[in-house]
């Protein structure tokens, strides 16, 4: 009895090791059937809004390189699905969208924020996207022109300053929103401006005192003499963590008085960090998962890539799908209280 | 201008008529006319396309390339309008009117050279004003606020109502139809969604893509299907050289006219928003209260397709000046043009009229020598295109209508752009055989949210003070001007419609459901947007309450007025009606069934072997040749995104193999 129980546990353990070697052989058979999927296979880069903006851009410098990071080189093809300001893509995605690793898409930083923001229109959970990452972590600027009373952003929160600003669901309005609503200053939002250039445009003609909600790699790359020249002052950055360049410009999240001014704010700005997100849809396999975000890192310290994006002006600070994943968990487990608070400041 | 500047521009002419670079730019001709023709492609499809192959191209050969093509797409897009009164681009909806008219009175050579010559003339036009402003661009767009291009949303409103005709109640109403649909989607102030009915679809307004096919297009072609003639009729289509020298000879006769439009294009082309779509109408419309004799504007004048061709072809060079002088893109093109500025390492703004001002005369030449190019190009190939309009209806519509439906897909990629082409289809023959003209609903589409917009900004900022502000009252004045004859003789014809009504026994008419149906509509759209909030309800009200009035007193006149007399019309009309749309509701069972492409080619096939009882070899030919170009043109080339089909959920694999159902 005793050695038949002896063989027993020794036979058991025999098993368990071959259940092992057969499983790590297995992920190695997967691995390699991850780099033969690709191979002579088309990759549909889906982008939420039509040809020529910004995501679109970045869409297509990324498309063009990214193939030769990825183990079978697949043929790397743009798909434009414009609509809803991208949540209609984010819903196909989620939806619709194959889950074999042959499609992802890029659309709205603000997008994964809507279910949590009780926005309407989503049909996503956003932690349940494969994250792939996102190309860079924004830092957008309140500013004001030269001639503007307001040359401080503590001068905001005692006179009334007036800022340009785009469509309701856009950073130029939700920003000023936001701050008005947690700072306590006193923007005055002109929207339906058709477009952020519009705003700098009627900034520049007098028409608007400033525009809060402009990229700060935007401003270096369009108008650096107006920074270099002092032709607009810098009022405030609008991130999670302050740009390299700009030490000395306070950040909206140092300003905040209380845990829940502190806790909006972050939930608000988190967006900054996915500034232009690319995702898979949700349950596609594990590695083919890590191969598109490994492929994706690679791209983005891929000099060519690099240089192409240079180029474009297109500001490239990467963040990885698993930073991505993370700091949307951290988001969404944000109080209902605050997430309630934050989304009537935006209506 | 200054002696530096002319040298500038000397030295970018030579710049571009380096061998190498002009062939480049020919080149780009060649791919904008093709792109002008194939309905549904427009410029930003063509930029989207050309820029990858730029990357390794020096600035001015990239641009002779990008502008090569950009600008003669307007010159080649009538082309469609006028053989079979599908505009090629939606910038060509104005010229379908009475070229399409011409056309039909086997003057399509005359109109082919008229419209040529004319977009020759136009696109001269704009770019001489771009190249002669160039150096005071900055200050002059720095004069121009809000409240100014308020204004000149205004002045292209005031359009309608030489748009209307000898209706101008309909027309009224039709353009606050118009301004209803534009209120549609999710960009109210606030963020109202307005009268989207829970659809994604309708977040980003009724695009106008669809719509303009639906409108013009779609009924064209019913009518093509009930005569089934010969587009050229029986006359024995008259396209000799000389017909088309003809056609250029009324170019030259008309020069005032051709000089007047091609202003106003290249100025309302700097307006941001204000595309081709509407230019060509406030064109026409201004040609029509401007000229003597303007009762034949409708039935094959020429001057109905000078006045539309010039102005859109001037568009292009007015569409560079916010682009170049503060990176403003006027149009969708434009910001796709943007990028590619960006991309050889040019920044626009001041630099572009300093550093890099021999780049920019570049851009200048490449759109003058394009628009020469292109024009001798079509002049030359026009007798052979004009052949087209000999070919059988039953041939020709079933592919047209494959054409039209793929176009009208590119909108948004999405279902909603089939029914909206369909559903406007439907609503666009009703209004063109009720007599309710089509262009100052466009007008009011393409105009109403600009309108709003600015609207609203100049009175956020300036409250009712706008209005005196210098350059707003010069504008106003001239639409006073403008709609002064119109609107007194508006006035009349409605006091003198009305006074004809008289007490008649009730008889419910098409007509007058028609009227029935769209009061109805109305007020649902009222009670939907009582509950939203005051600015956002503004505009949208008012526009309702316009349309209300207006169709109610049209319904009075239909219903209590003269008996209207019939149109002459075989008895086989409506069944024919009927089997058209049925057959476009086959093509839409289709896509659903087993994919757009397959769809295409099993369409074109069946409707002409049972439709038309064509033979079988023609008939699958045919089909199978248009399949394989649209596969090319709009999967191959461009990667549409298709819509699911049944059969392509029923087999993924198929589906991810072929991309196609």
């Amino acid at each position: 009895m005793e050695t038949m129980a002896v063989a027993g546990r020794l036979a058991g353990r025999g098993a368990v090791l071959i259940a092992l070697l057969v499983l790590a052989s297995g992920t190695r058979a997967s691995a390699q059937a991850s780099a033969d999927f690709y191979k002579g296979r088309n990759l549909e880069l889906y982008v939420g809004y039509s040809v020529g903006g910004g995501y679109d851009l970045y869409a297509r410098v990324l498309a063009r390189h990214i193939a030769k990071h990825i183990p079978g080189n697949p043929t790397v093809i743009p798909k434009n699905m414009e609509g809803a300001g991208s949540l209609r893509l984010a819903n196909w995605l989620a939806r619709a969208a194959p889950r074999d690793g042959t499609v992802f898409a890029t659309f709205g930083r603000g997008v994964p924020f809507y279910p949590l923001l009780g926005l309407p229109g989503a049909q996503f959970k956003a932690t349940d996207f494969g994250w792939i990452g996102s190309a860079s972590n924004e830092v957008s600027m309140c500013v004001s022109w030269g001639t503007s009373k307001i040359t401080k952003i503590e001068e905001a929160e005692t006179t009334q300053m007036v800022v340009g600003g785009t469509g309701p669901s856009d950073d130029t309005v939700q920003f000023p929103r936001v701050l008005n609503g947690v700072l306590g200053t006193k923007f005055k939002v002109i929207s339906s401006y058709p477009g952020g250039n519009d705003i700098v445009l009627a900034m520049e003609r007098g028409e608007v005192e400033g525009r809060c909600g402009w990229s700060w790699s935007t401003i270096t790359a369009t108008r650096p003499d107006w920074v270099s020249g002092k032709k607009i002052h810098l009022l405030i950055q609008l991130a999670l963590h302050k740009h390299p360049d700009l030490p000395d410009v306070p950040l909206v999240t140092d300003l905040a008085k209380t845990p829940e001014q502190k806790n909006i704010i972050k939930l608000m700005f988190a967006r900054q960090v996915v500034g232009r997100p690319y995702a898979a849809p949700p349950g596609i396999p594990s590695e083919r998962l890590a191969l598109l975000r490994r492929a994706f890192m690679d791209t983005m310290a891929d000099p060519e890539f690099l240089a192409d994006a240079k180029k474009l002006e297109l500001e490239i600070s990467p963040v990885s799908g698993p930073e991505v994943e993370q700091l949307l968990r951290e988001v969404y487990a944000t109080p209902a209280d605050v997430a309630q608070k934050l989304s009537a400041l935006l209506k | 201008m200054p002696a530096d500047v002319i040298g500038e521009a000397w030295h970018a002419l030579g710049l571009l008529l380096e061998p190498t670079r002009l062939l480049v730019l020919v080149l780009g001709v060649i791919i904008g006319l093709g792109i002008g023709i194939l309905p549904g492609l427009s410029g930003v499809v063509g930029l989207a396309l050309l820029i990858p192959f730029t990357y390794h191209l020096d600035p001015p050969t990239a641009f002779a390339l990008l502008l090569g093509m950009a600008a003669v797409i307007t010159s080649s897009d009538f082309i469609t309008a006028v053989l079979f009164g599908v505009p090629g681009h939606v910038g060509a909806a104005a010229t379908v009117i009475d070229g399409h008219a011409m056309a039909r009175k086997g003057e399509a050579g005359r109109a082919f050279g008229a419209g040529f010559a004319a977009s020759l003339a136009g696109g001269l036009v704009g770019a001489v004003v771009l190249g002669v402003s160039v150096p005071v661009l900055r200050p002059l767009l720095l004069g121009i606020g809000s409240p100014e291009l308020l204004a000149f949303t205004i002045f292209g409103l005031s359009m309608v109502a030489t748009l209307s005709g000898r209706a101008p109640l309909k027309g009224l109403a039709a353009a606050a139809l118009g301004l209803m649909l534009a209120m549609v989607g999710s960009r109210a102030q606030g963020g109202t969604l307005r009268w989207t009915f829970e659809t994604l679809y309708l977040w980003d307004g009724v695009p106008l893509v669809p719509v303009v096919l639906g409108l013009f297009a779609l009924p064209e072609l019913a009518e093509l299907a009930v005569t089934r003639q010969r587009i050229a009729g029986e006359h024995v289509a008259n396209i000799t050289l000389s017909s088309q020298w003809q056609g250029v000879g009324d170019v030259a006769k008309h020069w005032w006219l051709v000089l007047r439009c091609s202003l106003l294009g290249t100025a309302l082309g700097a307006i941001p928003g204000v595309g081709s779509a509407v230019i060509d109408w406030i064109a026409y419309g201004y040609a029509q209260r401007s000229e003597r004799n303007a009762e034949t504007f409708g039935s094959g004048d020429v001057r109905g397709v000078i006045a539309p061709e010039s102005s859109n072809n001037a568009k292009e060079g007015g569409h560079l000046v916010p682009t170049i002088a503060f990176g403003v893109p006027a149009g969708a093109s434009m910001a796709v043009l943007l990028g590619a500025f960006l991309m050889h390492g040019l920044q626009p703004g001041p630099d572009m009229l300093t550093k890099h001002l021999d780049l920019t005369y570049t851009i200048v030449w490449s759109l003058t020598l394009a628009h020469v190019i292109g024009a001798s190009i079509c002049l030359l190939g026009s007798r052979w295109l004009a052949q087209i309009s000999r070919i059988r209806a039953e041939i020709l519509l079933p592919i047209v209508l494959a054409f039209v439906f793929v176009a009208a897909f590119q909108g948004s990629h999405d279902w909603g752009d089939l029914y909206t082409l369909l559903l406007f289809g439907v609503v666009g023959w009703f209004m063109k055989d009720f007599g309710w003209p089509r262009p100052p609903l466009v007008l009011g589409l393409v105009i109403g949210s600009l309108f709003e917009r600015y609207l609203f900004i100049s009175t956020e900022l300036y409250g009712l003070g706008w209005v005196l502000r210098p350059v707003v009252l010069v504008i106003l004045a001239i639409v006073a001007w403008c709609l002064y004859r119109p609107l007194s003789k508006l006035a009349f014809d409605v006091i003198a419609q009305l006074r004809t009504v008289g007490v008649r026994r009730f008889r419910l008419t098409p007509p007058a459901a028609f009227s029935l149906t769209i009061i109805a509509l109305i007020l649902v759209a009222i009670i939907s947007a009582l509950d939203w909030p005051t600015p956002t309800k503004l505009v949208p009200l008012t526009a309702c309450v316009i349309a209300l009035v207006t169709t109610t007193l049209n319904l009075v006149y239909e219903v209590l007025g003269p008996e209207p007399v019939a149109p002459e019309r075989s008895q086989r009309a409506a069944p024919r009606v009927i089997a058209y749309f049925a057959w476009l509701v086959l093509l839409l069972a289709l896509i659903a069934l087993i994919g757009f492409i397959p769809a295409i080619g099993v369409f074109i096939f069946s409707y002409m072997r049972w439709g038309f009882r064509e033979s079988w070899v023609g008939s699958l030919g045919y089909a199978a040749a248009t399949s394989l170009v649209c596969w090319l043109v709009f999967d191959l080339a461009l990667h549409a995104a298709w819509p699911r089909s049944w059969l392509g959920d029923l087999l993924p694999n198929l589906s991810a193999g072929s991309g196609l159902i």
